[in-house]
């Protein structure tokens, strides 16, 4: 580690330039993985779209063109036209800040109420985790999208009431993983080290369990994006999730439907960036797998 | 055709690492009759590699280079596969440091035994194979065979279960045996007696026998010649019971930094490395 | 300094120590030596406060375990575990590993006192910003010393402190151990199975099989083989 200059004058610098350093060998090992990469790129590209879509949009995805009804692909309309007249190309790129804001609203609740939920019923064990562990159970013994189906029917329609109801569905398996995690980590000499040390089961909890778990849950959690995709997307096909005329992939899909076999395009397109997306989050959470899991990185 | 039952020229063995390879057998040469022959390093020094080259065992990223491999007068470096697989099987035998990894765990391990036998000899008749694991594993001084041979792996001790692992390998008589840090997991008293089962076998069977270990004095005692490696070389062969001669500083290290019951109370001579021990040897 | 009385261990049904007195002075060196399962390194796990299911008496400084705080005995005692590379937080850098329990217990300028606790095991200042993963397991070994000696405990618990290590390292660490103990005034006690290591280590030993004690010796005697049980002198026999 040759990046450390003078560490004894400038400890703080030294202490990120070994974080940086073990980023880099992380980041190195990435890239050897040809479709980890493929799926790094596909999550890029839809961050870009979310973020430049009024750049990258031809038209306004709201405003109707009733002379240009259902129009095939061409120049003017890429992707063709919807039964409103408009462009799908656009739509297509306003919807992918839908399809992020639900994927980022459900993770960032589902993940760490499922992490520290976990973290706690495996540090304490006895019976904090059975109960912990048996509400866990319930949650799992539904069927996801009929528990999700329940809650917006409950909520009413709309997106961030469909996020909530994907939450409610999505958090059980990261206690669960939490859990299997804490249960060993909490045994590992270095934990115990820090118990002697006077270490409160809190600070354990929070500086020793749950940054182990962490992998695991970042690994789960690119792999959950996908099922959270479809399942918002299902939603929008049924019409409990984004409403009209907000331009929601499964929304679209569920529209173009009933022109599917007269202008394909119309269903096709929502459908293939669906597909596409919920692909590049399976590549890349299979090569954060290879890099992050702790039991396969025991292998090598 | 050889006197030897083993003979390896300038084996070289390397694994990819970032920004190239690195070596982990740099050119071991090494002979081995049906003699007892230690090979003993730290952890790193390429002692076990050796072994598992020998066995064609080794992970398919690993990069293997040698002159010559040759055992019984057949050339190793040159067999199929599938012969390959067949020596392991049949010729070849290995025992592993801990016993847990290398059982079945959900089968009984008499079963294991007889499954063993009848792999080498199929047309075995199953109760001729039942008679030979009962008495293989008297022969490994299992006091109790027969309620032993009913036991799952995990209700075995340590030491119990070397002697199952043992008595797998030798049921089927191979001519050589590798074993590979087989008394580590072991306290010292049930390591005393695996190994003198071993030695009994090893003797009346006339097997070729590579001991594997990082501890230079249980090898010099049990086995007839000691070769001592140092990051992948061989650093010095020598006569078990002339270890007190030993000439290399590597070696006179090793045996200085031990503690003994009876020794001085002085602070422990600490191995000085030099660099010029990692200098290719001729 | 270390009073063990009447120590009965059980784990759920099964008892991994039974009926096991013993004591240890100020600046002694005691050795706890057996076979695996004869539950010597459950005895240190106890004085420690990690296993609850005990009985019988245990001071420390002549203040009972049971009434005294975690954060009191984390001062007076610390424990250094068998395998150095599971002890050492894997995402933590060196230097956070050491300062943690100063940190817990509030202790003044921790930066300053892991660069003196490096110096004091032989590693340089520079080793605060590794991971534990680029160290070799002799290295990491020292590491977890310095942590336990982070809170100046006067009482240091040693589970098989060099079994995992190669022969070579051992020395180093066993040297190591030896020094700290003369110029820190330090309480050892050491669990091992190598005979040649207690004897090397140890004022004092005591003898342990299936979890009963089987005798207490100096290591005197120990050398001069005055020796009453058979399991011992079978044990000097096998090392």
């Amino acid at each position: 580690m040759s990046v450390i200059a003078d560490p004894i004058i400038d400890p703080k610098r030294a202490l990120r330039a070994a974080r940086i350093a073990e980023f880099k060998s992380f980041a190195r090992r990435f890239m050897r993985n040809p479709l980890g990469m493929v799926g790094l790129v596909i999550v890029i590209a839809l961050l870009v779209c979310a973020a430049l879509a009024p750049i990258l949009a031809t038209h306004d995805p709201y405003l109707p063109a009733l002379s240009d009804r259902l129009a095939a692909p061409g120049a003017e309309y890429w992707f063709g036209a919807d039964e409103l007249g408009r462009d799908i190309y656009s739509r297509i790129i306003y919807g992918s800040r839908l399809t992020l804001l639900i994927v980022g609203l459900v993770i960032v609740t589902s993940a760490p109420v499922g992490l520290v939920i976990g973290a706690i019923a495996g540090n304490y064990g006895g019976w904090v985790d059975r109960i912990f562990m048996r509400i866990t159970d319930v949650f799992l013994a539904i069927p996801k999208l009929l528990l999700a189906l329940a809650f917006v029917a409950a909520l009413g329609p709309g997106i961030v009431n469909a996020a909530l109801a994907i939450t409610l569905t999505a958090w059980p398996p990261y206690a669960r993983l939490a859990r299997a995690e804490a249960l060993i980590v909490r045994n590992s000499d270095y934990v115990n080290a820090i118990r002697l040390a006077g270490a409160s089961d809190f600070h354990i909890i929070v500086y020793h369990i749950m940054p182990m778990c962490l992998s695991s849950v970042i690994v789960r959690m690119t792999f959950d994006m996908a099922g959270i995709i479809l399942t918002a997307a299902g939603l929008g096909f049924i019409g409990l999730g984004a409403q009209p005329p907000l331009p929601e992939w499964g929304a679209m899909i569920s529209t173009g439907r009933k022109f599917i076999f007269d202008q394909w395009w119309v269903a096709t397109v929502p459908g293939f960036a669906i597909f596409i997306v919920s692909l590049g989050f399976n590549l890349l959470g299979d090569a954060m797998r290879d890099l992050l899991d702790p039991h396969l990185r025991q292998r090598r | 055709m050889s006197e030897n039952l083993v003979e390896i020229e300038n084996l070289r063995i390397a694994f990819p690492r970032e920004g190239g390879m690195s070596d982990a057998v740099r050119g071991v040469s090494l002979s081995l009759g049906r003699e007892k022959l230690g090979i003993v390093g730290e952890s790193g020094s390429g002692k076990s590699l050796t072994g598992r080259a020998l066995l064609g065992v080794l992970p398919s990223y690993a990069k293997i280079s040698v002159d010559k491999m040759v055992f019984d007068g057949i050339d190793l470096t040159a067999a199929s596969p599938k012969l390959r697989r067949s020596l392991r099987g049949g010729r070849m035998g290995m025992i592993l440091q801990d016993p847990k990894f290398s059982l079945n765990p959900v089968m009984r391990v008499g079963l294991q035994i007889v499954e063993a036998i009848r792999i080498g000899d199929k047309k075995l008749p199953k109760r001729e194979a039942f008679k030979q694991a009962l008495a293989v594993l008297e022969a490994v001084h299992i006091r109790d065979p027969e309620r032993v041979f009913s036991l799952y792996p995990h209700e075995l001790s340590g030491g119990m279960g070397q002697r199952v692992m043992i008595a797998m390998m030798v049921v089927r008589e191979p001519d050589l045996l590798i074993a590979d840090e087989p008394t580590s997991a072991l306290d010292v008293t049930v390591q005393t007696q695996v190994l003198s089962i071993l030695d009994e076998l090893v003797t009346r069977r006339g097997m070729g026998l590579i001991f594997i270990s990082h501890d230079l004095r249980l090898v010099s005692r049990f086995c007839d010649r000691v070769i001592v490696m140092y990051a992948g070389q061989i650093v010095e062969t020598l006569r078990a019971d002339r270890l007190n001669e030993a000439s290399h500083p590597y070696t006179r290290g090793l045996l200085a930094c031990l503690p003994t019951i009876d020794g001085p109370l002085d602070p422990l001579p600490v191995l000085q490395r030099q660099a010029s021990w990692l200098e290719a040897r001729p | 300094m270390i009073q063990v009385d009447h120590l009965t261990v059980n784990f759920g049904p099964s008892v991994a120590v039974r009926d096991v007195s013993f004591s240890v002075a100020q600046g002694e060196s005691f050795g706890l030596v057996g076979e695996s399962g004869s539950g010597k390194s459950t005895i240190l796990r106890t004085i420690m406060g990690l296993n609850p299911d005990w009985s019988g008496s245990i001071k420390i400084d002549g203040q009972d375990t049971k009434s005294t705080s975690r954060t009191d005995l984390a001062r007076r005692a610390q424990m250094v575990f068998q395998d150095p590379y599971a002890s050492l937080h894997p995402r933590y850098v060196i230097g956070q590993a050491i300062a943690e329990p100063m940190r817990i217990n509030k202790l003044p300028d921790p930066e300053k006192r892991t660069v003196e606790l490096l110096d004091l095991i032989g590693l340089p200042g520079q080793f605060r910003f590794r991971f534990p993963h680029e160290l070799s397991g002799g290295q990491r070994q020292r590491v977890a010393i310095a942590r336990a000696l982070a809170l100046n405990p006067k009482i240091l618990l040693l589970d098989e402190p060099t079994s995992a290590l190669d022969v070579s390292i051992q020395a180093e660490i066993l040297n190591l151990l030896n020094q700290l103990r003369k110029e820190l005034g330090l309480t050892f006690v050491i669990v091992s199975h190598d005979l040649a290591v207690i004897s090397y280590m140890c004022d004092r030993l005591m003898v342990m099989r299936n979890a009963e004690a089987v005798e207490t010796l100096s290591r005197e005697q120990l050398r001069s083989r005055d020796i009453a049980q058979s399991y011992t002198r079978e044990l000097i026999a096998a090392s």
